[in-house]
């Protein structure tokens, strides 16, 4: 897709996360539309990362939701105004465009899969940056293609034997997930203890997942396609594992990389100086969320949707300047609402 | 609104908290670790890592070990 007067949208999120998922509902609420991009393959941000089982109790309306569910709810409220997803791309640079040439002022994306993003707005909701799943030793000799970080369909470990590295409550649930498609599973920790669950590592012995501890992969067997790792044990002993996929759940770093080269002002490294309109000291640039910072400032995933919908109201007054600020409330319009609810959760 | 190491670290410095340091913000001193109050984002996946359950956030400090959270500012300031 390429950027330019014909095909900009109205607002680009950066980030998917809690923020940018609400931001992206409301900017489709308000009529207008909206690109959202995120490093991450998945939707949910530092959530997805590193809380999908953690039970969260602070947003309003819902005494307690894991993290996973919070993120399926905001993707299915934002579903209906349909907004254009680019995962697992990291815009590397912002740059303006005046308008001067084709009356159309705004804001290029340009991303590190080269995809360049057109927008009249930019909404910054990058948290605390973006996350990278951490990788496997590159000794371990593993092709790229043949490792995922995450989990997202049953389809490509039916029948496979799954070697999962980690000790979490992804490594396990992935565990848990996937045991009764694959051929076999098989979690190698380099620890003695896991950190997931205790209830989810015994539901796991029961499920016939092999549980190696004290064990690290260093070596593959390729012949054509993966056959199989090689596992280090504490012992100096090694092994060798039947395996067709890997999935590495070892966690993630996060980094503010390119947002702190945008000239945004950007304080202690980390955090973007907003006013009350939760504007930036660039034309057309809004931010909301933890990536913000401003007088009274507290950090919560329900203090961003609040910045969300004020960043995006006062991007709809750049984008239409007749438009009222306010839009009006989501009981008094015909806007769509999110199918489930339609049909009776609700009533 | 980091989150700081306490007393049991001393003489132990494990590291698995640094293993799970999404930012890498934990450093190590002459004989314990220190997470840096600026660059923590209060993730809190060090804490149930610890071994030796050292790790605590800044805002509920366990009895005793208040005068951490100074001394982990205060080994940052000092450059090091």
């Amino acid at each position: 897709m390429l950027g330019g007067a014909s095909d900009q949208v109205d607002v680009a999120i950066v980030g998917a996360g809690p923020t940018g998922l609400y931001a992206a509902y409301y900017a489709g609420f308000r009529g207008l539309d909206v690109a959202i991009v995120d490093a991450l393959p998945v939707v949910g941000g530092q959530v997805s990362a590193m809380y999908p089982e953690k039970v969260i109790a602070d947003v309003a309306g819902f005494p307690a939701v894991s993290g996973a569910e919070l993120i399926a709810r905001l993707e299915e409220q934002v579903q209906p105004f349909a907004p254009t997803f680019h995962l697992g791309q990291r815009v590397e640079r912002m740059t303006s465009r005046s308008g001067a040439v084709d009356g159309a002022a705004g804001l290029d994306l340009h991303t590190d899969a080269r995809t360049v993003i057109g927008a009249r707005t930019v909404i910054v909701a990058g948290g605390v940056g973006h996350f990278s799943p951490r990788r496997l030793p590159t000794a371990a000799g593993l092709r790229a293609e043949d490792v995922d970080s995450f989990v997202t369909s049953l389809d490509p470990y039916v029948d496979q034997d799954i070697v999962i590295v980690g000790g979490g409550d992804s490594a396990l649930d992935w565990a848990l997930m996937l045991s009764p498609v694959a051929g076999s599973v098989t979690v190698v920790h380099r620890r003695d203890r896991f950190r997931a669950h205790a209830h989810s590592v015994s539901l796991a012995q029961k499920q016939g997942v092999r549980l190696l501890t004290r064990a690290q992969v260093v070596g593959s067997v390729y012949d054509h396609e993966l056959e199989a790792v090689l596992v280090e044990h504490a012992d100096g002993s090694r092994t060798t594992e039947p395996c067709g996929r890997v999935v590495a759940a070892l966690g993630f770093t996060a980094r503010l990389g390119p947002i702190l080269e945008w000239d945004l002002g950007i304080e202690r490294q980390r955090h973007i100086p907003v006013g009350s309109r939760m504007h930036t000291n660039r034309e057309r640039v809004f931010a909301a969320g933890d990536i913000t910072t401003y007088d009274g400032k507290v950090p919560l995933i329900s203090v961003g949707f609040g910045e969300a919908a004020t960043a995006v109201s006062n991007a709809c007054r750049v984008i239409h300047p007749e438009a009222p600020l306010f839009g009006g409330h989501s009981t008094e319009t015909t806007t769509p609402v999110a199918r489930s609810v339609a049909v009776g959760e609700v009533a | 609104m980091p989150f700081v190491i306490g007393e049991p670290c001393i003489d132990v410095q494990d590291r698995a908290c640094v293993d799970e340091c999404p930012v890498d913000c934990i450093y190590e001193g002459p004989n314990k670790l220190f997470i840096h109050p600026d660059e923590c984002i209060d993730c809190g996946n060090c804490e149930p890592v610890c071994p030796v359950s050292a790790i605590f956030p800044d805002r509920a400090p366990r009895p005793g070990e208040e005068h951490h959270i100074a001394a982990n500012a205060a080994f940052f300031e000092s450059g090091r």
